[in-house]
């Protein structure tokens, strides 16, 4: 969870060439490097499988929790439904409130004034201590990890979208005025898009968060979510399990910064193709 | 001082009617954080009729650019007056259209929507298409519309930047070095382009360049200006009858006197090496 404020550069992995089979072979190579690795150094300092078990033990968790029918009880789509569309209304709400503050900030000095410090003030607080103080309020059920899902989602849209408004290239501005554009023509047709790539960058991040936070919040107290299935599996010391649905977060996560940066790539097809 | 000289060095082909550019006595300056301000132009007058092409040459920071954004309404004159057709500026005007440096063109919008821009801002809400088809069929990019500006050369992205200043049709184009960023080449055939395009639509255009040969082939008349505060050194006719070329412009028995003239202007005050 970052704690600075400052925004990521958005030109960053816009540039990245697209992924050849080179790379792909290099990905595969290191993979199977580090699974050789578990499996030896398991085997040959003969660690007990409650600290590390042995992949195979964590592919046969993966297995009994896949393979089983989508409405089981034991499986972990109901608990990676629930996470996920917790993780996704959050999303939603802090990115959409994100964007409207960050905008509205960016506009007017005055309301940046006023928010700017209380944005600051509650960045730099550690957000998972703040955590149990949502469940207070917003109880066991989806609110509290709607609410903390969204808290985490929101930071990086807010900085990234004031900034990347800020960072609009004074000529095109300048363009809009000399053709007596309103403020609202301007903040639509040059601002906003200025400041798309920035804001990716920001989903990039929020997407991740609001993941995080819903598991943070299950793990406080929840009736299902992978959050559950972790505590469950850990009060049973069934170490492969809880590996097993870390596996399942950690290729979630994946999956959506692949999508985001698709979406990225589709909307903001200009970004570092020179400047016009 | 040089006030009576620039009203009165009117070449012979213009006719004596009301300016449709009045600068009378403007001045620029900039607040500085020690409160003594940077005048970045200064005393300027300057008439420019109906249907003439002027071009301002100057050093870089001569305040060139802070005149032409003054008169586009993006600045405000510290001092002195600005009228366009008789009413004074006090904001972007529609008689006016801007080419930028570089183009400026919105990376986001293709070609097609960078030119219909100016016909659904600032209170124009209906694009006509087909003012739109002549504008690029006009500047050769009639195959270009749905292409995305980074797909464009710098001097086809230049002409589309041409065609949006037009695309309202205004009086007069205010034109801020829009070919510096070219090549020489891509430069002289812009530079054809834009007499044609000048002669053929009849607008009033004043133009900013730091380039000699630029201004004396395009201009009726060359404004020199000094290094900040930018003053007018003095305003040359360019009496080179029209359409020029750029092979039989040197050889005219003018253009020679002209060049010198207007280089011992600028390096007389230090300005272009």
């Amino acid at each position: 969870m970052t704690d600075a404020v400052s925004p990521s550069r958005p030109a960053a992995h816009a540039a990245r060439p697209p992924r050849t089979v080179n790379g792909s072979l290099i990905a595969a190579i290191g993979m199977a490097v580090l699974l050789g690795a578990w499996i030896a150094g398991v085997r040959l300092f003969d660690v007990p499988a409650y600290i590390l078990p042995r992949p195979e033990a964590v592919l046969k968790a993966l297995w009994s929790g896949l393979a089983v029918s989508p409405l089981s009880p034991v499986g972990f789509y109901l608990p990676l439904w629930g996470t996920l569309s917790n993780a996704a209304v959050g999303f939603l709400v802090g990115t959409t409130l994100g964007i409207v503050l960050g905008s509205l900030m960016a506009e007017s000095r005055t309301i940046e004034k006023l928010l700017m410090p209380y944005a600051f003030a509650l960045q730099s607080l550690p957000k998972v201590a703040i955590a149990p103080l949502i469940v207070i309020w917003f109880g066991f059920g989806d609110g509290s990890k709607i609410a903390i899902a969204a808290l985490l989602a929101f930071f990086p849209i807010l900085v990234n979208c004031f900034t990347g408004l800020r960072a609009t290239e004074p000529e095109r501005i300048d363009l809009m005025r000399s053709l007596s554009a309103s403020r609202f023509e301007i903040y639509r047709i040059v601002k906003l898009p200025s400041a798309a790539p920035y804001i990716f960058a920001g989903l990039d991040m929020a997407v991740v968060y609001a993941l995080l936070g819903t598991i943070v919040a299950e793990f406080l107290g929840a009736q299902q979510g992978m959050g559950v299935v972790i505590t469950q599996a850990q009060a049973i010391t069934d170490v492969a399990g809880v590996f097993a649905a870390l596996v399942i977060l950690g290729a979630l996560g994946i999956l959506l910064h692949g999508a985001v940066r698709r979406l990225e790539r589709r909307v903001v097809h200009w970004a570092n193709r020179g400047k016009p | 001082m040089l006030m009576a000289q620039t009203i009165i060095d009117r070449p012979a082909n213009v006719p004596a009617s009301p300016p449709l550019i009045e600068i009378r006595g403007a001045a620029k300056i900039y607040p500085t954080a020690d409160g003594r301000g940077v005048r970045a132009v200064d005393h300027v007058d300057l008439d420019i009729a109906e249907g003439e092409f002027v071009c301002i040459v100057g050093p870089s920071g001569c305040g060139k650019s802070t005149l032409l954004r003054m008169l586009a309404g993006l600045d405000d004159v510290t001092a002195g007056t600005l009228r366009l057709g008789g009413r004074p500026v006090t904001g972007a005007s529609p008689d006016v259209g801007v080419v930028f440096q570089a183009a400026n063109l919105l990376p986001w919008l293709t070609v097609r929507q960078n030119v219909a821009l100016p016909l659904r801002v600032g209170g124009h809400h209906a694009p006509a298409e087909d003012r739109i088809d002549a504008l690029l069929a006009m500047t050769g990019l009639g195959d270009f519309g749905a292409r995305y500006p980074y797909e464009l050369s710098g001097g086809m992205q230049q002409r589309a930047g041409i065609c949006r200043a037009l695309a309202r049709d205004p009086r007069i184009l205010l034109m801020d070095e829009p070919f510096g960023a070219l090549d020489a080449l891509t430069r002289e055939r812009m530079n054809l382009e834009l007499q044609r395009i000048w002669q053929a639509s009849g607008k009033t255009v004043l133009l900013i360049t730091h380039s000699i040969g630029e201004a004396l082939f395009l201009a009726d008349r060359v404004v020199v200006m000094s290094p900040r505060p930018g003053r007018i050194l003095k305003v040359l006719n360019i009496p080179i009858p029209r359409p020029r070329s750029f092979d039989t412009i040197v050889s005219h028995p003018m253009y020679a006197g002209l060049a010198s003239e207007t280089r011992r202007l600028l390096n007389a005050e230090g300005g272009i090496e």
